[in-house]
């Protein structure tokens, strides 16, 4: 069995963001970058499925800059086999993402392919769809819990949907992606991460690939949200009752 | 070494997020309550796979020593930047957990590097095999007891610790204070001396035996009050009439024979504590700076942040002079364990009695760049200020250390 699992490079979720004064991107300087929280789930999950399922063998692929390299060195670290970079500079837009990985779905043949449900930076949640779509696969899409049919011919996926909760069976090979309850990711232990520098980590220009780069979304501007305005301290209930009528309009 | 390396940094960063996850919500129980450190430690030892490599170290040391080789002291053989990963692997953790709490470091430190240490290098065979794994894992909690009310820093010229020889028997006698990991300790290495007819007592042998909790006239007494260092208990140990076998003398009958025994043995403990400590400073020194450098920009007195003030920017770019030392320090302590090298005893307390004047002086300069917010409890440089002295103190005073320095360079030519 094979499992292959997209990583993205993200800024760490906790660090606070600035956007550039001209609007054409965000302020990089000492930000620190991160395994996007959902995609370390899909690993999670990856290791899991290795782990409780007599083996698989995981393969990491990121799309993006050399520096990615280090987010998937954490992956290799957490105890994936093997990592595949696509190399390319700047943003690539998620239909490029999703055409990479297709294109090397065809060459390793996955069983599945694991992703994050979408990335914490653009917030696009497309990929994973749009790779279903690509290869005429189908799709478990917020999974919340994963399990295997016994002779790994299918998988069960259990999607968080409002109200409540759906189950999806699919034939494998499929397109699973990760919701936050889906797991906790483990820490890479000592002995793992020093492990990783010796995986194979292999690096592919997205040119040599052979798809269709044309671009398809150009970003215009990216505002940051109004600064908050100061809060107003009441002294009673009733005014405050009051303000939330007359001046909220919440009630 | 010149620059952590990609490794090393991943080791710093998960460190950090386990710190980040466990220990600062129990920061408050820790280090102003009473919580023990060892569960927490258990969990980071488990998480990062320490107890397996610890294991795994110990089962190869141990197979070298059966087939009578000398045990490789670091594998890896040829690759030099994996065995310095080896050896950063075990110093990262220190320096990490000593930014929040130094009294967990001590207390692992004394468990794994001086109780575990000790047996490791003075026992048996059988002696290595029944105690130490278990204190490697940390499943067991160690305690090193050389200090007493009376003798600290003339350990073996004061002490009054005795074992007296009854048939193949040992009857132990004494007390020892301030020892880490009193209070909770499954396995004590006790040092103390051997009776005997007509040797005075400054010169007698030096013995060390190995003490499981619950042994018939062993007490060990709650945790003492002190000053900080609050996450680490530290008791008392009273000792009457504690009966025991020849099996739990280090060395066995060796130990008996061997001239000078012992004074070397302890020393070759100290140094590996002297080494600790600069590890144990940069932790706190980097977290002092951060912290100090955060507040010289947010807090504004006379209409602009203090940072701006000449007086503060010299105590901080003295703090970034003590860090750069101290992580130059740690560097060099990495390379020379990863090259199977070790440092003369004056350069390790050379390196303890810096480190600490160090981490005390950055400590105390965080407290006041600081201001009242610097004494006031609800700020953590508070604590490691508190934490810092105790660096001066055990393992060695700096007067101590002082004196191995100059004897050092006395004794030259
Ligand atoms: C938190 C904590 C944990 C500890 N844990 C342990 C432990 O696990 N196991 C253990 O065995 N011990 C432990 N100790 C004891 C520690 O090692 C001793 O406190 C230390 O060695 C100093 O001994 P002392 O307290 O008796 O001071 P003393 O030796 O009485 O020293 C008092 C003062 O006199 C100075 N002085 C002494 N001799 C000279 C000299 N010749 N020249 C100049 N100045 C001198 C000292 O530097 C010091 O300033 C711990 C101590 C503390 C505070």
């Amino acid at each position: 069995m094979k499992i292959l699992v997209a990583v993205k490079r993200v800024p760490d979720p906790n660090a606070t963001i600035k956007v550039r004064p001209d609007g054409t991107g965000i302020v990089t300087d000492n930000l620190k970058y991160v395994v996007n929280p959902f995609c370390e789930i899909a690993i999670e999950e990856a290791l899991r499925i290795k782990e409780n399922h007599g083996g698989a063998e995981v393969v990491l692929v990121s799309v993006g800059e050399q520096v990615c390299q280090e987010q998937l060195r954490t992956g290799l670290a957490m105890g994936a086999d093997r990592a595949i970079l696509v190399l390319q500079d700047g943003d690539v837009e998620p239909v490029i993402v999703a055409r990479a990985l297709a294109k090397l779905v065809e060459q390793e043949q996955p069983d599945i392919v694991m992703l994050g449900k979408q990335a914490i930076d653009d917030d696009s949640n497309v990929v994973g769809q749009m790779l279903a779509e690509m290869l005429g696969w189908g799709q478990g899409t917020f999974a919340s819990e994963v399990k295997l049919s016994e002779d790994k011919s299918s998988a069960v996926v259990t999607r968080e949907v409002d109200g409540g909760l759906e189950d999806v069976e699919m034939p494998l090979p499929a397109i699973i992606t990760a919701d936050l309850r889906l797991n906790e990711p483990r820490y890479a232990s000592l002995p793992g991460i020093m492990k990783a520098r010796k995986k194979e980590l292999k690096e592919i220009p997205l040119g040599d690939l052979g798809i269709d780069q044309s671009v398809q979304v150009k970003v215009h501007k990216l505002s940051p949200p109004p600064e908050r305005q100061a809060g107003k301290k009441v002294e009673t209930v009733q005014e405050l009752v009051d303000l939330l009528h007359t001046e909220a309009k919440v009630i | 070494m010149i620059a952590w390396s990609e490794s090393q940094l991943m080791i710093r960063d998960a460190v950090r997020r386990f710190v980040e996850d466990e220990i600062k919500p129990n920061l408050e129980a820790l280090e102003h309550g009473d919580m023990p450190p060892y569960d927490i430690l258990r969990k980071m030892y488990s998480t990062f796979g320490m107890d397996q490599m610890a294991k795994a170290g110990f089962a190869k040391k141990i197979a070298a020593e059966k087939s009578g080789e000398e045990a490789q002291p670091r594998s890896n053989g040829g690759d030099p930047s994996a065995r310095a990963d080896q050896v950063a692997a075990t110093i990262i953790p220190i320096i990490e957990l000593c930014r929040y709490c130094p009294g967990m470091v001590t207390a692992m430190g004394v468990s794994v590097g001086l109780a575990a240490g000790a047996i490791q290098s003075k026992g048996t065979i059988e002696q290595k095999e029944r105690w130490v794994p278990d204190l490697l894992t940390l499943d067991k909690i160690g305690a090193w007891a050389i200090t007493e009310p009376d003798s600290g820093s003339d350990a073996f010229g004061g002490m009054r610790a005795s074992a007296r020889r009854d048939g193949d028997d040992f009857v132990l006698n004494g007390s020892k204070t301030f020892i880490t990991n009193g209070p909770h300790a499954d396995t004590i290495v006790f040092i103390c001396k051997l009776e005997e007819e007509g040797v005075d007592a400054r010169e007698r042998r030096i013995l060390n035996f190995v003490l499981d909790r619950g042994m018939a006239g062993l007490e060990q007494t709650p945790a003492l009050r002190k000053m900080g260092l609050h996450s680490s208990p530290t008791g008392e140990l009273f000792l009457s009439d504690v009966r025991c076998g020849i099996d739990r003398l280090l060395g066995g009958a060796n130990a008996l024979k061997a001239t000078g025994g012992g004074r070397a043995g302890a020393k070759a403990t100290f140094q590996t504590e002297r080494s600790g400590v600069a590890a144990m400073a940069l932790g706190m020194v980097e977290q002092c700076l951060e912290l100090s450098v955060k507040y010289a920009k947010e807090r504004v007195q006379f209409g602009r942040p203090i940072g701006d003030y000449q007086l503060i920017q010299d105590k901080l770019a003295r703090m970034e002079v003590a860090r750069m030392n101290l992580q130059n320090l740690v560097f060099r302590t990495i390379e020379l364990v990863s090259q199977g090298k070790t440092m003369t005893f004056a350069e390790a307390s050379a390196m303890k009695l810096y480190a600490a004047r160090a981490a005390v002086e950055v400590a105390m300069e965080a407290v006041q760049v600081y201001g009242g917010n610097g004494y006031m409890s609800e700020y953590q440089v508070e604590q490691l200020a508190r934490d810092a002295k105790v660096l001066q103190i055990y393992a060695g005073t700096d007067e101590i250390q002082i004196r191995a320095i100059a004897k050092d360079l006395l004794a030259a030519d």
